[in-house]
């Protein structure tokens, strides 16, 4: 309400009335002449003057002149001139940016307005197509008017539009046939409009490519100059992007059509790039580009697409062409680093390729490999944090199911026979695993530990290096100064990377263990951080880690080393720690924000280098072990408990009856809660269905009231005089501002109701699962006192499934 | 990799008639036993030789849902082919062609090869519908026809092959405008789209003379 007075107070503040008609009754007039006048040029005339009025006075030409316009849209086709005036006032009315004319009338205009009115443009069905049929029309005055218009509609309803163009016949060719347009501001706004259109609707992506999207598309990257042309470019990159991003079919079909072919002249360097230098432009089309190859080779597509675009790619020579970019000169930062995540997907698990990035050499004095000029950059702390980053992924990409490739690197630190004194990789890793910068302690510690990955010939080969630490001293291996460093640095990070390193190496590899168990203060150590209470800074992190650690030498202990046996190491967890709280520290680590974050894709993402403390294949590791290692403590309980029951067998009999009787108990009341389960659902979905009824009338009501808003704002004017009339107005806003009031809470009661009814489900679901274990276990009990016979009709669901899963012990 | 020509399908039908398994088999040589809907439109992609003359298909595998059918429509204009698919062992199937043929007919090019196919011919047993009348639609609509197994192979790589063969005779004829990129048929990068009329025209006479296969 207070907008709309204030909003008219400016308008009426000046002359008195009768002088000059105010804005809002100008478009109170001028409606009614595009809707009464038979002359076509009056028609014209005052729609040309409401597309004048439709920013200032938006909201008055909005809520009168919709329907009116719409009608001129169908009756007045003929005329192209009012066509466009038409389109352009829609355009405006329901844009979701705010114009400086709006703000002039307003101080506070209203948010939403443009989403609304496109809202109440799409409710009737039948209304976009005919703006689909003005795309049809040569003529400029309504072409291109028609396409901005679809993109305000687009830009603030794209679900609605989408949905509607799908079902529209041949919509989507309408559009795409746009792309062949001759005059480029037509033709650009037409691919902005895509773009609008095909964000995260894989239908339509797939209807676009169909219509030979990226043939066209790469016809105007072409015309306009590859990576050096203009906005437009990286308009339509932004537009394949759309096309191609998790949609396995159409980057099949870009493969397939040969479109990755057709990249390469724009990974072409001009050679006298150093001096003509990087525009702003080239570098967001370059960041595209390199975008669209990461898309069709993303960790996240399925396998085969990825080996064949990887294949693909190699072939087109754009692995190379992406390598020289790696070891141009010139190139900023931002660029390289993509560049370098670029080559690291384009590579990653592919044999040849990660071969053929070993071989790549770097243009100094004498050639290094690239390999090692990249890990340079990583443990060097003057470099870009994301460039360190990308180069440490792009390593693990290196790495990446690729035996030889970790052989490689481990080989570089084995005592070398050839007395080469070129720097190494592995030698550049040691040295930033122990040096005074925390990040690249992790860096480091991370990219070793890719070494070892499922490679049990390099874990055995690591345990063999070793290292000369004071002059004169003892030289000690790697795995022990591991030990050591980790006690002495104070840094977490450091710790943390550390420690994931020494767990992937010992996973599965009971000599690491035995090194580690012999590193003089490091059981203590894991034993007092796991017993450690402190909560801050991430210390739960490390906590739960060392408990890790704890339990990786537990399960992995070959009994070697006398005071660190497997049975005395699950008593000191269990004696020392408790095995509640081992647990408990266990868990932390899953249960942390960057597991979850770090667990998601391989890539590391972060924005800062204090985010950097856990890792995907650590994560990975995590996830297998974790089970095993609460199994490998619990287990050995369980037995002491079994032969307990083992001595009872006289009562074998009873306690057959007895778990008997459970089970048939137990089957019933699983019964009982299934059925309870599948009522709360019906209800469930029943308020569901309920909540959809009341959103949508309050939608309704929302809609209305904005109308009767705006309405009212022109019925003030004209009536000024007549406050009654306002008054009245007044009151059936106030009376929808109360319905709606009740609808909504309404609406919060149902709500409540809803959430109250998904909680029961759950606990339902939970004790579901619970009386399952507990059934299962009373099972596998009777089945160990032989008392069970393997089939058993009675309750037969959840015996075939175990029966599936685990291997007959009968 | 490089190609002569590029031709455009299609694969439409009722739901559960075979066609991703019939694409499938055509592009990966598997069989697929349980029924994976599809869901709007998947694409695959083939090599074949005709007329000593490498052919790529880019093939659009539709949904034959009701509820796809707007979706599936827009792939119509653009394609040179369409594979019209029945299952033998489901009457209704081939009940519903005319609905289908309709369809086609409406948003198509008028150029664009027909092909109907009978699948699941393994599954004799369970025929419901005569080859015969399948044999009589076609002729009467002016289709090719054929009968096929998904699973065994049978007559797939002839239903997608011979479609093509219908096409490059066409373009022979000079039925199709090549040029024209919305009748699904696309001349390879390494041949000159300024010859229409195509490189030896007149080799094709011969060349067919020759075809023994
Ligand atoms: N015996 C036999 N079964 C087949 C054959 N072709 C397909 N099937 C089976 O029929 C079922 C449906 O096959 P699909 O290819 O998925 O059917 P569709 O036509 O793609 O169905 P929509 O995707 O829903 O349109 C699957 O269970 C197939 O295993 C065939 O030639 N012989
Ligand atoms: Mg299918």
């Amino acid at each position: 309400m207070e907008y709309f007075k204030s909003g008219l107070k400016s308008v009426l503040g000046g002359p008195p009335p009768g002088t000059q008609p105010t804005g809002p009754e100008t478009v109170e007039k001028l409606v009614s002449r595009v809707s009464t006048s038979t002359l076509l040029e009056d028609r014209r005339d005052a729609c040309r003057a409401l597309r004048a009025l439709s920013k200032k006075y938006r909201l008055e030409v909005g809520a009168q002149g919709m329907d009116v316009l719409r009608q001129v849209l169908e009756l007045d086709r003929a005329d192209p001139e009012i066509i466009g005036y038409c389109l352009d006032t829609l355009c405006n009315i329901t844009s979701k940016e705010i114009f400086e004319e709006e703000r002039e009338n307003d101080v506070n205009p209203n948010l939403n307005v443009g989403e609304q009115f496109s809202e109440m443009f799409l409710k009737n069905p039948e209304n976009l197509p005919v703006i689909l049929s003005y795309l049809e029309e040569y003529d400029f005055r309504v072409r291109w008017p028609a396409i901005k218009f679809l993109i305000s509609l687009t830009t603030c309803k794209p679900k609605e539009v989408q949905e509607i163009i799908l079902v529209s016949p041949m919509g989507m060719s309408k559009l795409m046939d746009l792309l062949a347009e001759n005059r480029e501001v037509v033709r650009n706004d037409a691919v902005l409009l895509l773009i609008h259109l095909t964000k995260s609707n894989a239908n339509i992506q797939k209807i676009v490519a169909f219509e030979n999207a990226f043939d066209k598309l790469l016809n105007i990257i072409s015309d306009e100059g590859y990576t050096d042309g203009g906005i437009v470019v990286e308009d339509c990159l932004l537009l394949m992007l759309n096309l191609l991003q998790n949609n396995t079919s159409n980057i099949n079909f870009f493969k397939e059509g040969s479109y990755i072919q057709k990249l390469t002249p724009m990974f072409v360097l001009p050679e006298n790039l150093e001096e003509i230098g990087w525009s702003p432009q080239k570098v967001s089309n370059f960041h595209c580009v390199l975008h669209l190859v990461r898309t069709l080779v993303s960790p996240n597509n399925p396998a085969q697409i990825i080996t064949s675009c990887q294949k693909t790619l190699r072939n087109a020579n754009l692995l190379e062409a992406l390598c020289s970019i790696l070891m141009a000169s010139g190139v900023p930062a931002d660029i390289l680093t993509e560049t370098i995540n670029t080559v690291g997907e384009v590579i990653r698990g592919n044999l040849t390729n990660q071969e053929y990035f070993t071989n790549v050499l770097a243009p100094s004095n004498p050639p290094r490999p690239a390999l090692v000029v990249l890990i340079m950059s990583m443990v060097n702390e003057k470099q870009p944090f994301a460039l360190r980053c990308a180069v440490l992924y792009c390593f693990q990409c290196f790495l990446y199911k690729n035996e030889i490739g970790q052989e490689l690197v481990v080989q570089t630190l084995l005592p070398s026979s050839s007395g080469n004194t070129a720097v190494t990789t592995g030698q550049l890793l040691c040295s930033g695993l122990f040096s005074n910068d925390p990040l690249s302690n992790w860096f480091s510690a991370v990219a070793l530990s890719h070494c070892l990955i499922e490679n049990p010939a390099q874990k055995e080969q690591l345990l063999r290096v070793l290292l000369a630490t004071n002059l004169g001293a003892q030289p000690v291996t790697l795995l022990s100064q591991c030990g050591v460093f980790l006690q002495h640095t104070s840094k977490l990070q450091a710790k943390l990377g550390i420690l994931m390193l020494i767990s992937m190496w010992m996973a599965h590899c009971p000599p690491a263990v035995k090194i580690f168990l012999n590193v003089p203060g490091a059981m203590a150590f894991l034993t007092a951080q796991t017993s450690a209470s402190e909560f801050d800074n991430n210390a739960e992190l490390l906590q739960g880690m060392c408990a890790f650690i704890m339990g990786l030498c537990v399960l992995f202990n070959d009994n070697s080393v006398q005071n660190y046996s497997k049975e005395n190491l699950s008593q000191l967890i269990e004696k020392r720690v408790g095995l509640e709280t081992y647990c408990k520290k266990l868990n932390e680590i899953a249960r942390h924000e960057l597991y979850a974050r770090a667990a998601k894709q391989p890539q590391i993402r972060a924005k800062h280098s204090s985010e950097l403390l856990l890792e995907f294949e650590f994560c990975k590791l995590f996830k297998i072990m974790e089970g095993s290692i609460i199994q490998a403590l619990g287990v050995q309980r369980d037995l002491s408990n079994g032969i307990s029951e083992l001595s009872l067998s006289e009562h074998e009999n009873a306690l057959l009856l007895q778990y008997k009787d459970l089970i048939r108990d137990q089957d019933k009341k699983l019964q009982e809660c299934q059925r309870k389960y599948a009522f709360l659902q019906k209800q469930f979905e029943d308020v569901k269905a309920q909540k959809d009824e009341l959103q949508q009338t309050n939608i309704q009501l929302i809609d209305q009231h904005t109308l009767f808003k705006a309405q009212m704002s022109s019925g003030a004017n004209i009536n000024n005089l007549e406050n009654h009339q306002n008054d009245n107005s007044a009151e059936i806003i106030e009376n929808l501002k109360a319905q709606l009031a009740k609808k909504d809470e309404e609406l919060a009661d149902k709500i409540a109701e809803l959430e109250s009814y998904q909680k029961d489900q759950d606990d339902l679901l939970e004790l579901l699962t619970a009386q399952d274990t507990k059934l299962n276990k009373f099972k596998e009990k009777l089945r160990q006192i032989g008392a069970l016979p393997k089939e058993e009709d009675s309750n037969s669901e959840i015996s075939d499934n175990e029966d599936d899963n685990k291997p007959s012990l009968l | 990799m490089s190609y002569a020509y590029l031709f455009k399908y299609i694969i439409i039908g009722d739901t559960g008639v075979g066609k991703s398994c019939l694409l499938l088999q055509f592009t990966d040589k598997r069989f697929q036993p349980v029924h994976d809907l599809t869901i709007g439109v998947e694409f695959g992609a083939r090599m074949i030789t005709i007329d000593s003359k490498q052919i790529k298909l880019q093939i659009w595998d539709t949904a034959g849902q009701e509820a796809f059918r707007s979706i599936t429509r827009s792939y119509y204009r653009g394609a040179a082919g369409a594979l019209l698919v029945y299952d033998i062992t489901r009457r209704e199937t081939f009940n519903h062609l005319t609905t289908w043929l309709d369809d086609a007919r409406q948003h198509s090019n008028s150029n664009m090869v027909i092909m109907l196919i009978g699948n699941k011919s393994d599954l004799e047993s369970r025929r419901e519908v005569k080859k015969e009348e399948g044999e009589a639609f076609a002729r009467e609509h002016g289709l090719v026809f054929m009968e096929t197994s998904a699973k065994t192979a049978a007559n797939v790589e002839e239903a997608f092959i011979n479609t093509a063969k219908e096409i490059y005779e066409k373009i022979q004829e000079g039925v199709f405008d090549i040029n024209n990129e919305a009748n699904g048929i696309k001349i390879g990068p390494q041949h000159s789209p300024t010859n229409p009329s195509l490189p030896g025209a007149g080799g094709v006479g011969g060349s067919q003379g020759s075809a023994c296969c």
